[in-house]
């Protein structure tokens, strides 16, 4: 990994070491933006503008932030932005954002059709912004709780606290509906 | 049975999404194809004639501003290139004194000491007493 941090700093090399970024990132970021957008559509093109930000500014990553924490930063504020505009696009406070999603799931043609990973999704999109963000990070990345730290801005213990209270909604969730 | 119900044992790390065959290979290609060329870090630009004289047309105008203002500290002293302000010297000044209704508002119904004496009667002044008294 210190070696593709050395070319990305070298002029002659960035274009190629960039291309390896992509080809490594493609797939965890995608996950994480699609988790969060749901859709696929939009979650292709969020991370087509992740990888065209982080390509501008390549030149400012100095190093000292680990790389893939620095992709997950933009990719994760790319897709919160997104969600914003959408619902100022559509009139939708943030309290029904969840609504929202949950038309995007129904409509989602890119899924497996399995009733019960269905469901999972809605019980997910149900979760408070911040908490969803921690919840996919943990359980599907199995992210350690020191990086998602320094991707959120958040202390250790807060996520902890989140991802627990994440799991305890989305149990409920379940047993309100069985 | 509790087991059974609870849905992340049940469905585990999958939740359902899928993405066309060969979309992330295919992705990783086009982006890569995509990219911009790096521009130059930067970019050094020729100045215009504008930038290059702009300091020298603040200065003056700077300079010029406080010679209008020494001009008029002088004027109303009295002091400037044309001397005092009079009736004689200056026509405005020679127009107002000549107009009664000018004079009525703002002359003559300055408040005088009559006036002053009037209002201080009407307000309950024992003037005798403030006279006399040692």
């Amino acid at each position: 990994m210190s070696d593709l941090i050395a070319r990305l700093r070298d002029p002659e090399e960035v274009r190629a070491a960039f291309t390896q970024v992509i080809a490594l990132y493609t797939e965890p970021l995608y996950w994480q933006i699609r988790r969060m957008v749901q859709n696929h559509d939009d979650a292709n093109d969020l991370l087509q503008n992740v990888f065209m930000k982080a390509w501008a500014s390549i030149d400012n990553f100095r190093g000292d932030a680990r790389l893939s924490t620095w992709l997950y930063k933009i990719a994760i504020n790319e897709s919160l932005t997104f969600l914003e505009h959408e619902r100022k696009r559509g009139g939708v406070s943030l309290d029904d954002e969840t609504t929202m999603l949950i038309h995007s799931i129904e409509a989602d043609e890119w899924v497996d059709g399995d009733e019960l990973r269905l469901e999972l999704r809605k019980a997910i999109v149900a979760l408070p912004e911040k908490q969803r963000l921690v919840f996919n990070m943990k359980y599907f990345d199995d992210m350690k709780y020191e990086q998602m730290s320094e991707i959120l801005g958040t202390s250790v213990g807060a996520l902890k606290a989140s991802y627990h209270h994440a799991v305890k909604k989305i149990e409920q969730y379940f047993s309100g509906r069985s | 049975m509790k087991q059974d119900l609870n849905p992340l044992q049940q469905v585990g790390r999958m939740d359902g999404m899928t993405v066309p065959d060969g979309y992330f290979r295919g992705f990783a290609e086009r982006m890569a194809s995509e990219l911009p060329d790096k521009q130059p870090a930067v970019v050094e630009m020729p100045r215009s004639l504008w930038q290059k004289t702009r300091p020298y047309i603040y200065l003056a105008a700077m300079f010029a501003g406080i010679w209008c203002m020494l001009q008029m500290f002088a004027m109303m002293g009295g002091t400037g290139v044309s001397g005092a302000i009079t009736p004689d010297n200056n026509p405005v000044l020679a127009d107002a004194i000549e107009n009664d209704s000018f004079m009525d508002d703002y002359y003559y119904m300055a408040v005088d000491e009559y006036d002053l004496y009037d209002d201080l009667y009407a307000a309950g002044m024992d003037w005798n007493k403030f006279m006399y008294e040692k």
